[in-house]
């Protein structure tokens, strides 16, 4: 079994994030950058399938000379080789423009399964798992909690509204994007570290992919015109009353947003 | 175009020089987080050395990030073990020390020093944390010197017997009834001639002595009194060639220092990490603790210090070459200046957090109690002035090179 694997490299959790003078993107110099937090967890749930019962492992991701340090880390962890789509011609794909990319790695590679994060910790855009799908003709789901495989079908239980499960069936080639904390992501061993040293990075370029002039920010339909910082205001609300009181109204508020 | 050589001399990256060493950085950090961190305040109050986190710590391969590969290590360099005794220290010194005690005392000491059988015999259980070592220099008449060391070894056909009683050792035991498993043992074969030996647990005539506890720091790694009392060491257990054991020392110490060293920039490095906080969250007559200029002067001067302690200790490990000597000069000057560092910036941290800092709670009094030791073991500051003071008037063209 061939398992893909699709990271998005975002800045660090704990990086300041400064608007770039344009208001196009955040200024990416100086800062540190991870693996997409919801990518990790996919990385982590195709590697116990590697564990269980063999599969190769291929992880992809798409960037500058940056995205090689995240794919390291994935090899480190335990996958077998990695794609990067390295190409300035590719920068600011919107997402029907990655999903085209991750398409024709697909194609070329073949893999029976496909995991992703549910959405970039930086995007949130959770649009390229279904595109990708789409493109393929492959069978697909998202917000994945647990992926078991049976008799050559997959189950995937799924969060729902208000925590609520579901369990899907999916036959055939299938594209999962997985939800946060379904597993313990694992560390990269210093033998894996040491071994991934010897495991191969496949560079390629949209040209290389049959995509010139159909990705990046010329054929992009979604551009960012600005991002901002919220604007501070006075959404703060102070709770009076006696401490019992004080909980009541609070987990009133909780309630009423749906955090519990 | 092609690239200037300024722009690749500027985007190498001291701290993390290889993609390896950044994949271990950040193998570290997620260790330390979630399964450091956790119990770093417990073992110390309990003064136990937590046995179960050095097998994971092992599972993992840092206990061996040194140790050539084909012995069940990474095959990495001082920068390595360098980004373990730090990471490690900025969490739980104590944990860090017995991992230093263990990986680099012991394992790494036996990988430069020992024959191919004895690599062979210890080290892939040294590597993966199945068996726990140590060293034995220091007795309870001898520390900083050396050369006067009282234990014996005389050989008797086939054997060394082996007699005397050492101190202060780090993984001695691994709690109040378990003696240690295998430690390299500096012994006196005649007059100003010191020889290595490996000892087992289990050889007859060897056993725990006294326990030390109420320790001032370092409370999470066990330190103990061992006693050899007609100890039987086969002429197989000695290191190198009798009277080879001052070398072996010479080796280890350069390795041993720096890392030390390491440790005293993971004690800074947390400590400003919570000034930082604290000073930023906190506010007195109506400013944040950090407008104050005497609270200001805490966190700079720590920052300043730390800064400059790091690319000292981290420039040293990249030129450390593990097999050889000639860095004593930079290992003890990085470990007198970093351990000061250390102390220093766990004492300002105490200050910005005041009565706050001085509660276990807030982790600065634990780093605090931890930094001491630094300025002490592995070479005292004046052992360190002695030594450089030494050096410098032998090789004065060393100041400038």
């Amino acid at each position: 079994m061939k398992i893909m694997v699709c990271l998005k490299q975002v800045p660090h959790q704990d990086a300041r994030l400064d608007v770039r003078p344009d208001g196009g993107w955040i200024q990416e110099d100086n800062i540190k950058f991870e693996i997409n937090s919801y990518d990790t967890y996919a990385l982590e749930e195709a590697l116990r399938i590697k564990d269980a019962g063999g599969a190769e492992v291929v992880v992809v991701s798409i960037g500058p000379e940056r995205v090689t340090q995240s794919l390291r880390t994935a090899l480190g962890m335990g996958a077998d080789r990695a794609v990067h789509v390295k190409d300035p011609e590719a920068d600011a794909s919107d997402p029907l423009g990655v999903a085209k990319i991750l398409a024709a790695i697909a194609k070329a590679e073949n893999p029976e399964l496909i995991l992703m994060g549910l959405m970039a910790d930086d995007g949130n855009s959770a649009a390229v798992p279904p595109m990708l799908a789409e493109l393929l003709g492959f069978a697909s789901t998202t917000s994945v909690m647990k992926v078991t495989r049976s008799n050559g079908s997959l189950q995937a239980e799924r969060e729902l509204e208000g925590g609520a499960l579901e369990v899907v069936e999916l036959t055939g080639p299938s594209v999962l994007s997985v939800q946060t904390g379904i597993n313990q992501v694992r560390y990269a061993s210093l033998k894996g570290i040491m071994a991934a040293k010897r495991k191969p990075i496949d560079t390629k370029s949209v040209a290389d992919l049959g995509l010139a002039g159909k990705v990046g920010a010329a054929a992009a339909k979604i551009k960012i015109e600005k991002i901002y910082p919220p604007p501070k205001g006075k959404g703060a609300e102070i709770l009076t009353g006696s401490t019992d009181e004080i909980v009541n109204k609070l987990v009133g508020k909780i309630k009423e947003l749906g955090l519990l | 175009m092609s690239e200037s050589p300024g722009a690749s001399f500027r985007e190498f990256d001291l701290f993390v020089p290889t993609p390896e060493h950044a994949l271990l950085a950040q193998t570290l950090h997620q260790f330390v987080a979630r399964e450091v961190e956790p119990q770093a305040a417990a073992h110390d109050r309990s003064e136990s050395f937590n046995l179960a986190l050095f097998h994971r710590a092992g599972e993992l391969g840092l206990l061996s990030v040194t140790l050539p590969e084909e012995y069940g290590g990474a095959g990495l360099d001082a920068s390595a073990a360098v980004l373990v005794c730090e990471a490690l220290a900025s969490s739980d010194p104590g944990f860090a020390l017995a991992v230093l005690a263990h990986s680099v005392l012991f394992a790494q000491n036996l990988a430069v020093n020992g024959n191919e059988l004895q690599k062979k015999h210890f080290l892939p259980d040294a590597a993966s944390g199945a068996k726990i070592g140590g060293l034995c220099m220091t007795e309870p008449a001898v520390g900083t010197d050396v050369l006067a060391l009282r234990t014996r070894a005389v050989q008797s056909g086939e054997d060394y017997v082996l007699d005397g009683v050492k101190t202060f050792i780090t993984n001695g035991g691994i709690d109040e009834h378990t003696l240690g498993d295998v430690f390299i043992v500096y012994a006196t074969t005649g007059p100003e001639r010191i020889s290595s030996f490996l000892v087992e647990k289990g050889m007859a005539g060897f056993r725990l002595g006294q326990k030390w506890k109420d320790k001032l720091g370092m409370r999470a790694s066990f330190t103990a009194e061992l006693v050899f009392e007609g100890v039987r060491v086969p002429l197989s257990h000695r290191l190198g060639q009798e009277g080879e054991g001052t070398l072996h020392m010479m080796r280890n110490l350069e390795v041993e220092r720096l890392t030390l060293a390491a440790m005293s920039l993971g004690i800074a490095q947390r400590c400003i990490e919570v000034m930082i906080r604290y000073a930023n969250e906190r506010k007195s007559f109506g400013k944040p603790l950090r407008e104050h200029g005497q609270i200001q002067r805490y966190i700079a001067e720590s920052f300043a210090e730390y800064r400059a302690a790091r690319t000292y200790v981290y420039d040293t490990a990249r030129r450390m070459d593990l097999r050889a000597t000639g860095q004593r000069i930079d290992a003890d000057a990085t470990k007198l200046f970093a351990s000061q560092v250390g102390k220093r910036a766990a004492d300002h941290a105490i200050q910005v957090l005041g009565g706050y800092g001085y509660m276990g709670e807030y982790v600065v009094e634990r780093l605090w109690r931890d930094a001491k030791l630094l300025e002490i073991g592995g070479g005292t500051l004046e052992a360190h002035h002695k030594n450089l003071a030494k050096d410098l008037a032998r090789d004065p063209a060393r100041v400038r090179r």
